[in-house]
């Protein structure tokens, strides 16, 4: 049996655990630069606050009733997230926990008899919630689709479920899929579920686990169509995975806080970007072969990834690095390239790719190798800037001023990550 | 699995470490037998946080626990995953505020008292929210 342990509205549980007097008021929490809502508490969902919605639109709702906001504090929620998976960890074993996303994993409990899975699934909620601060659902069932089934239906009706759901037996699991809409399967998604309504009547989980497989093979998507209506049927086709460690592409990308014309604060925060992206780029031990740096210009749609951006460009360099200076100067090079004189930019990103371990680097005839001095500067920066935060060592391209920075009107302190920001009690 | 492990120590801190980890003398010459005696030296991690994902530090503000040897300004370790006993000083969340106390209860009635003459006990009998946020296990002043 597997369980996916899910925090529910992780991002305004972390916010509410240190400040208890919300508990029961409606939190929203906004994306980099306030831009829109990407975390709502039960309330603020009664409230009709959509999820994605503009902070901007969603404002006279929220001021209306006195809505408690926050900036995103990724420092408070990545210590947070680590907390609970260590949590997991703890308790069931490190390779039986499948950290999926930042606020969900799933578990494998083989290892339980059956009888005890309903008081295993509550004990990993109230030991999580006991030593974290953060309220999770437990879904259970046979296989991973089965039990992020069960995971949306506990939170349906947190009261009754007291936030677990265990699909243990063909009655319970029968009427779990007649009561999810095909929409919600997890990768069904909304094109297939339109599709499925339209062309075949398949309205619920329970007619489409009746199809056969090869009609899945044919009409969703191949051989993932026909994995989906297995584990519908409760037989393992996506097992536990092992966690991601090294990622094959390391982005960085954010929106400037103001709107920028000029190409000296564009280079700075390019390289700024470059910086992060190296640090990321060395803590898993690569080294990239090349880097892509784009800049999206206001009026555009800002949701378009690099693939779509109209101001794009990548270099390739001479030999595979991870040293932050061989790569803020290709990066800012590039700017020169793509830089319009007159336009507003409000957003840019640096991508690095080509990714090999860092120590099968292949030496270049043409190049002068003093790569070990250059290993040991950035070790020193890294552990310099980890030891004492904020970057307290950068290169001088990316300037000192940093006009472009994100705006974060109501940030909470990061209250377990920060000596100096340690939260105060009387 | 094993009941002990299920519900084992989450911090097991510096006490897993590689034999690289012992410093050793550097001697070449006769000095390098020292380095059989060598060790780790102390971790305070080691000593202080006994379940690292359940242990939050919060900072104390104000003098209501100064007789418990609690002053403003020092850093306060709280283990969430203690359990509520008579005795044990407390982070307590009441009106939806954290408050530092000790926690006293008899078979009748329970209390927060502060260590401090100038401050009242609080009966929670009079409170309706009162809830546990964690216990506190260790305090950092500066000396």
């Amino acid at each position: 049996m597997k369980a996916i342990v899910d925090c529910n509205n992780f991002y305004c549980s972390c916010e509410r655990l240190f400040q208890p007097h919300l508990d029961k008021n409606p939190v929203v929490v906004l994306s980099n630069n306030d831009g829109c809502i990407i975390s709502r508490s039960d309330e603020a969902k009664k409230l009709g606050i959509e999820m994605a919605r503009p902070y901007f639109m969603a404002k006279p709702l929220i001021q209306q009733h006195q809505v408690a906001v926050f900036s995103s504090n990724y420092n408070l929620y990545g210590d947070l997230s680590w907390r609970v998976m260590e949590t997991l960890r703890t308790m069931l074993g490190k390779k039986n926990v499948e950290v999926y996303s930042v606020d969900e994993a799933f578990v494998d409990l083989g290892i339980f008899p059956p009888e005890e899975l309903q008081t295993i699934a509550r004990q990993i909620r109230e030991t999580v919630e006991q030593w974290t601060g953060i309220k999770v659902s437990v879904g259970v069932a046979p296989t991973k689709v089965l039990a992020k089934l069960a995971n949306r239906l506990s939170k349906k009706n947190k009261h009754k479920t007291g936030c677990v759901l265990v699909l243990d037996t063909e009655e319970k699991i029968t009427e779990a899929l007649r009561k999810t809409p095909v929409g919600d399967i997890w990768g069904v998604g909304g094109q297939y579920a339109k599709k499925l309504k339209d062309l075949w009547c398949i309205y619920d989980a329970l007619q489409l686990r009746n199809v056969s497989e090869e009609f899945a093979r044919t009409h969703l998507g191949g051989v993932v169509g026909a994995r989906l209506i297995r584990e519908l049927k409760g037989i393992t086709s996506k097992d536990m995975e092992d966690e991601l460690v090294t990622k094959k592409m390391i982005a960085t990308t954010r929106m400037f806080g103001s709107p920028v014309r000029d190409i000296v604060s564009i280079k700075e925060a390019v390289a700024t970007y470059t910086s992060r992206a190296a640090e990321k780029l060395r803590r898993q031990h690569s080294a990239a072969k090349v880097i892509s740096v784009f800049i999206v210009s206001k009026g555009e749609n800002h949701h378009i990834d690099f693939r779509g951006a109209t101001h794009g460009d990548s270099a390739t360099l001479p030999s595979a690095t991870s040293s932050t200076n061989e790569l803020i100067k290709p990066a800012v090079d590039i700017i020169d390239r793509l830089f319009k004189e007159g336009t507003v930019y409000k957003k840019a990103g640096v991508v690095l790719s080509g990714l090999i371990p860092d120590d099968s680097i292949q030496g270049n005839l043409f190049r002068s190798d003093n790569k070990n001095c250059e290993k040991k500067l950035m070790d020193m920066i890294d552990n310099v800037n980890f030891s004492q935060r904020d970057d307290v060592l950068k290169f001088a391209t990316s300037g000192t001023t940093r006009n472009w920075k994100m705006q974060q009107n109501e940030l909470s302190g990061r209250y377990t990550t920060r000596w100096n920001e340690l939260f105060e009690v009387h | 699995m094993e009941g002990e492990e299920f519900y084992g120590a989450a911090y097991k801190g510096s006490r897993q470490f590689l034999q690289q980890d012992v410093k050793t003398a550097n001697a070449t010459g006769f000095g390098a037998a020292a380095d059989d005696y060598m060790e780790r030296g102390i971790d305070l991690n080691e000593q202080l946080i006994k379940n690292k994902p359940a242990t939050y530090f919060f900072r104390m503000k104000g003098d209501a626990m100064k007789d418990a040897g609690i002053f403003d300004n020092d850093v306060l370790i709280i283990d969430r995953s203690l359990k509520l006993a008579d005795g044990k000083i407390i982070v307590a969340v009441l009106n939806g505020e954290l408050l530092v106390r000790r926690f006293h209860k008899n078979f009748s009635s329970a209390f927060l008292i502060p260590e401090n003459s100038r401050y009242k006990n609080i009966n929670l009998a009079e409170f309706s929210d009162f809830s546990l946020w964690g216990v506190v296990t260790y305090v950092i002043h500066q000396v």
